[in-house]
């Protein structure tokens, strides 16, 4: 197919389905119609030649105001140029087709947006997509793009992954560019692609490698290409669990996905970190905190004008005791000197990526191995002391372990020390060899 | 601790106006925080001098590189 007719196609079927779903809040026809004419018409070698893909609604994205799921942010200037990332993947031939429903400001596990509404779970439309990539999870799985962009501060991409069955990729911190994106937690925020195989993430991931200064979080590596790596399997790699934390605040299901991933890779070692639920609360204090002073001047002209579902929370936020936010980043740095020599004995932990099962919308309390939990912040208890510390993370879906909703996936975090994104991908593509991890479309999509 | 005393002592400190609305929630979360922060409080007061900061700076140029 051309770029054209791929595009054209996209375009469809993000029109029959976007009503059921809510995964976009800009489809951009004219401009992916133009994007792909100028693809057609070159002969460049182009590693995604003529791909539709989608970005959360954070990625500025060049004449359209950058959201970051908020009302205020409708009133902002348009986006003069595209994001770093929006604009490699155009120069690897992909064509951008929208922007992508999030929780307001990324801070949110379940994409319930009140301004532009709940993206709805294309396995089972009364349920959560997760969040606050949401929409982009959403709409790989409903087959309306094949590729898309989210960002993960505490579990954003790999949350709504696990919870709409699809692969997410959250890199290194540092790794991909930041620029043209808007922030939650510059201490904690990462970029990543969604995708339903193993070998369309690491094609989309490689071509967005690379410096750009305007990021200063960014640190300065050459590309290491992943895709020719895939094919290398899991052979000599030390595969491990994680326990502790990662075994008590899951719920069976979520249990029964490590184990059915781990059986599959022969992963018998359990590694259990030291002080991981210091490190969660080190996480939620900095993010709770910095989210709040970003946006201090609005919450003391217009704090009305913030989703309730987040407002409150960023309030709070702004008065923390700045002596916790720097012992948070203390112990952080701690946690992470831990974790570092816990790779002198594994090269790939597995975890799972939430507690449960996607639950329906509206959902407010979990109970987790007997204690009952807010429900939707608890939906990032196993991804935020893994992105705290910025490893990398690939999730991988799994299917049919939840005997009271057997439609349902739910996700395994595969975890490497850092900068070894090429041994997450391996993985996660030996398992989705084996049969074991799958993104499906869903049913009616 | 008096939760609500420090949220409208902060709260006049940084000129934040908590409607009616808005103040139960800001308790309740507040609440929560207070809650959980010896967590790691506790511990960082374990740490030596040398433990640093998860949170560095690094030297800039101008706005305008490319990718």
């Amino acid at each position: 197919m051309s770029a054209v007719d791929n595009a054209k196609a996209a375009l469809a079927r993000i029109s029959a389905s976007d009503v059921r779903i809510n995964a976009f809040t800009a489809v951009l026809a004219e401009r992916a119609l133009a994007r792909a004419a100028a693809v057609d018409a070159t002969d460049a070698t182009l590693p995604l030649r003529g791909v539709p893909f989608a970005v959360k609604n954070l990625f500025d994205l060049q004449g359209l105001p950058t959201l970051a799921g908020s009302k205020i942010e409708h009133e902002a200037q348009p986006a003069t140029r595209d994001a770093t990332l929006v604009r490699r993947l155009e120069a690897a031939g992909a064509v951008c087709v929208g922007a992508l429903n999030m929780d307001e400001y990324a801070y949110g596990f379940t994409t319930e947006n009140s301004h532009h509404g709940a993206t709805r779970n294309p396995h089972d439309i009364t349920r959560v997509s997760g969040g606050s990539s949401g929409g982009s999870a959403a709409a790989v799985a409903a087959g309306q793009v094949p590729l898309t962009l989210g960002s993960d501060t505490n579990g954003s991409i790999r949350v709504p992954a696990s919870l709409c069955g699809v692969f997410g990729l959250k890199p290194t911190f540092g790794r991909l560019p930041r620029s043209g994106s808007y922030p939650f937690c510059a201490s904690l925020d990462h970029l990543g692609p969604f995708a339903r195989s193993v070998a369309e993430l690491a094609a989309a991931y490689d071509v967005m490698q690379g410096p750009d200064a305007d990021d200063p979080a960014q640190v300065p590596r050459p590309v290491e290409a992943t895709l020719p790596t895939l094919a290398q399997g899991t052979q000599g790699l030390r595969i491990g669990v994680l326990g502790g934390w990662f075994k008590n605040m899951a719920l069976p299901p979520a249990r029964a996905a490590v184990d059915k991933a781990a059986g599959a890779l022969g992963a018998l070692m359990e590694v259990n970190w030291p002080e991981v639920d210091r490190a969660r609360t080190a996480a939620f204090l900095i993010t709770n905190a910095e989210g709040a002073a970003l946006h201090l001047a609005d919450l003391q002209k217009r704090a009305d004008d913030f989703d309730p579902m987040t407002r409150d929370r960023f309030l709070a936020g702004a008065l923390l005791p700045a002596a916790w936010v720097v012992q948070a980043q203390r112990v952080r740095h701690w946690f992470a000197r831990q974790v570092a020599a816990s790779f002198a004995d594994v090269d790939v932990l597995l975890a799972p990526a939430t507690p449960c099962v996607a639950p329906p919308i509206g959902t407010e309390w979990l109970d987790i191995n007997g204690q009952r939990l807010p429900a939707r912040a608890s939906m990032g208890l196993l991804t935020q002391p893994v992105s705290c510390i910025g490893l990398p993370v690939v999730t991988v879906p799994l299917w049919g372990l939840d005997p009271a909703a057997p439609h349902l996936p739910i996700g395994v975090q595969v975890i490497a020390a850092p900068w070894r994104e090429d041994l997450c991908l391996r993985v996660a593509r030996a398992l989705e060899a084996a049969g074991v991890a799958a993104a499906p479309l869903a049913a009616e999509a | 601790m008096d939760i609500e005393r420090y949220v409208d002592a902060q709260c006049e400190l940084l000129g934040l106006k908590l409607t009616a609305e808005q103040k139960p929630g800001v308790l309740r979360y507040m609440q929560l925080v207070v809650g959980m922060a010896p967590r790691v409080a506790e511990f960082a007061a374990t740490l030596t001098p040398a433990d640093e900061s998860g949170n560095t700076f690094v030297p800039v140029a101008a706005r305008g590189g490319d990718a």
